[in-house]
């Protein structure tokens, strides 16, 4: 629990609140102004609109701890506001709401838009509220309240500007090599992708070397294959995306072919922490070719849960991506008898296995 | 829909801030985009650390060439022109459309970069104007050219003791002229795609956004632009972005249309 000091509606509140705690729920909770409606809790539906220092902000992705010092006014607090008054007025002649959910943050926004741009065209006005959602009135009784409000009504003058100082001499970056485009990489569904790396040494060799699974996951990013029975295997393997951490811990069945010096392995795992399952299959061929072998790597993958949820497909395709460019970039260097290339600092991970890889090899 | 326990600290300097970043903190500015994945557990830090109060953090200086952006100045501050605009209108236009007016009004500048979502604009917006990233960490200031700042999605250049300070932004001539369009569902929404292109005397910069990965940069369509020809963005985009399917890259393409169609607007 961490000490916040905030005026609410007027009234210096001094309260404790966990890091956590977001501030609609300080105001719900402990100052029992339930006015301030929780729905999405992500910032998207607006209901939980306030205005934080005078401009209008979600309370819900706004944590209480991080508002220390704030003055915050919630739907409870406008009783006195002219502008409040006639929206109130308007609201109720244009039948601008129906179950009431989502009227505290419409009027905080709306009133927004009437004080900061004064009579603006219907289009701006529906721009504007966008970021309120209400599923009851199909938004045209809202729309006219706010323009029958607004009406007449000169835009206020925008703060101050912030004040400037002198640069004095310009910051110089090293120039940027334009990286080559990378090959096509066919791409079924969005959740597969190829590979191919040039390895200079015969397909026996190579073949060999791949035998080592433990060696060969440790090649992933990410990837440690922990147990090994068999055709059956027990592993791990951690992700970053951003802030977002997941651990997949899972089992998972290898089959390798000698006779056409191809295999695959196969595993599916849950993330405990964000309840998500993913399913992973990594193929590879070895083909000889003039220089030497020719390995083709194919990753498939399959999300589901809160992290496939959240995350666009687009988004996991791109880290996949990453993820193979570094697995083939690895594999090449251990193949070559080399020390890996330095890690990219997108994989944070890499660094981690880096030093695992050392100790394995690096002897 | 509540965030795992975390710890909280408010850093005064960015010194601060970065002893804090060593002790394993996450930097937390406006939290617009932090908040909806602490509150899906889906991101779990240990400890966040504020670092939009810090001392400098939302300075801005100016000079004949360049503007420099403090990290943790707001879109809102932006759309209002609260900040001497060296872009000719290009950043309030960009800022205003950026989510909602509520998430404007926290969401920071540098954090949307560091939180580098593809479909975010600041990173293609940065990108196409050949911004300077400014980096503070343990050994000083270090300078990232925007478009090797973004390395994949959620990506982006900085080491885990470093943290955004500032942004430089060069300056455009009264002679420039630019285009931004975004394709999207909904207003306010992330986009679907991003075209940029700006033209300012020699200087040319075609770029796609919203790319699922870092923004691509289109060295030949700007300098089709240059040479007042017509850009061949399909064959350009089928060679930058290889791992788009088809209709996806369309999509890029038409935004990139309306951008080039936006360049010949009077501003």
């Amino acid at each position: 629990m961490l000490p916040v000091t905030l005026t609410v509606n007027g009234e210096r509140q001094q309260l404790l609140a966990e890091p956590r705690t977001h501030l609609a729920d300080l105001l719900r909770e402990k100052l029992n102004l339930t006015g301030t409606h929780l729905g999405c809790e992500q910032g998207v539906c607006g209901a939980c609109t306030v205005l934080i220092d005078g401009v209008p902000q979600r309370s819900c992705i706004s944590y209480a701890v991080d508002c220390d010092g704030a003055e915050i006014t919630t739907i409870e607090g406008f009783d006195t506001d002219p502008t409040m008054a006639k929206l109130r007025e308007e609201f109720s002649a244009h039948h601008a709401l129906q179950c009431g959910f989502c009227t505290p943050g419409m009027l905080v926004t709306a009133r927004d838009i009437v004080l900061r741009l004064g009579e603006v065209p219907e289009a701006r006005v529906r721009e504007e509220l966008s970021g309120n959602i209400c599923r009851c009135t199909g938004y045209v009784g809202i729309v006219g309240a706010v323009c029958a409000t607004a009406r007449g009504c000169a835009p206020r003058d925008s703060a101050a500007p912030i004040a400037a100082t002198a640069l004095a001499a310009a910051a110089v970056a090293a120039p940027v090599e334009t990286a080559a485009p990378r090959a096509a990489q066919p791409l079924t569904g969005g959740t597969s992708l190829t590979e191919t790396i040039a390895i200079a040494a015969p397909p026996d060799q190579v073949w060999d070397a791949m035998g080592d699974l433990p060696a060969l996951a440790a090649c992933l990013p990410g990837a440690e294959i922990t147990e090994v029975d068999g055709e059956a295997i027990k592993g791990r393997m951690r992700v970053a995306l951003g802030p977002i951490k997941v651990a997949f811990a899972g089992t998972g069945t290898v089959s390798l072919d000698a006779a056409t010096r191809s295999g695959v392995l196969r595993g599916a795992g849950r993330d405990g922490g964000t309840g998500s399952s993913a399913e992973g299959e990594l193929r590879f061929a070895l083909t000889p070719s003039a220089t030497g072998t020719d390995v083709a790597i194919t990753l498939q993958w399959r999300l589901t849960g809160a992290l496939a949820q959240f995350g666009r497909s687009g988004l996991v395709a791109d880290l996949v991506r990453r993820l193979a460019a570094q697995f083939a970039a690895n594999l090449q260097a251990r193949l070559a008898g080399q020390a890996p290339p330095a890690a990219p600092a997108a994989l944070n991970l890499f660094q981690l296995l880096w030093a695992a890889l050392k100790a394995r090899f690096g002897r | 829909m509540k965030p795992a326990a975390f710890d909280y600290a408010r850093a005064a300097t960015i010194p601060e801030a970065l002893a804090a970043l060593r002790d394993g903190a996450r930097p937390l500015a406006g939290g617009q985009s932090l908040g909806p994945m602490l509150n899906l557990r889906l991101a779990r830090p240990g400890k966040l650390v504020d670092i939009k109060r810090a001392e400098g953090m939302r300075a801005v200086a100016l000079s004949a060439t360049s503007a420099r952006l403090g990290a943790a100045l707001t879109h809102a501050e932006i759309e209002d022109g609260r900040i001497e605009d060296v872009t000719r209108g290009l950043l309030p236009h960009v800022a205003r459309g950026i989510a909602y007016r509520a998430v404007r009004n926290r969401g920071t500048l540098g954090g949307s970069l560091c939180h580098a979502d593809p479909a975010a604009d600041w990173v293609t917006t940065m990108a196409g104007l050949g911004a300077t990233m400014i980096a503070r960490g343990p050994a000083g200031e270090r300078a990232i050219a925007a478009e090797a700042f973004m390395l994949g999605a959620f990506t982006h250049a900085l080491a885990e003791d470093e943290m955004l300070a500032a942004v430089e932004i060069p300056r455009l001539s009264p002679a420039a002229r630019w285009g931004y369009a975004k394709i999207n569902r909904k207003t306010g929404e992330f986009a679907m795609a991003i075209g940029m292109a700006v033209l300012d005397g020699p200087l040319a910069r075609v770029v796609a956004g919203a790319v699922e990965g870092p923004p691509a940069l289109l060295p030949r369509a700007a300098a089709a632009l240059l040479a007042g020809e017509t850009p061949d963005l399909d064959a350009e985009l089928a060679e930058r972005l290889p791992h788009l399917p088809p209709p996806e890259r369309k999509l890029r393409a038409v935004a990139l249309r309306r951008a080039l169609a936006m360049l010949s607007e009077a501003r």
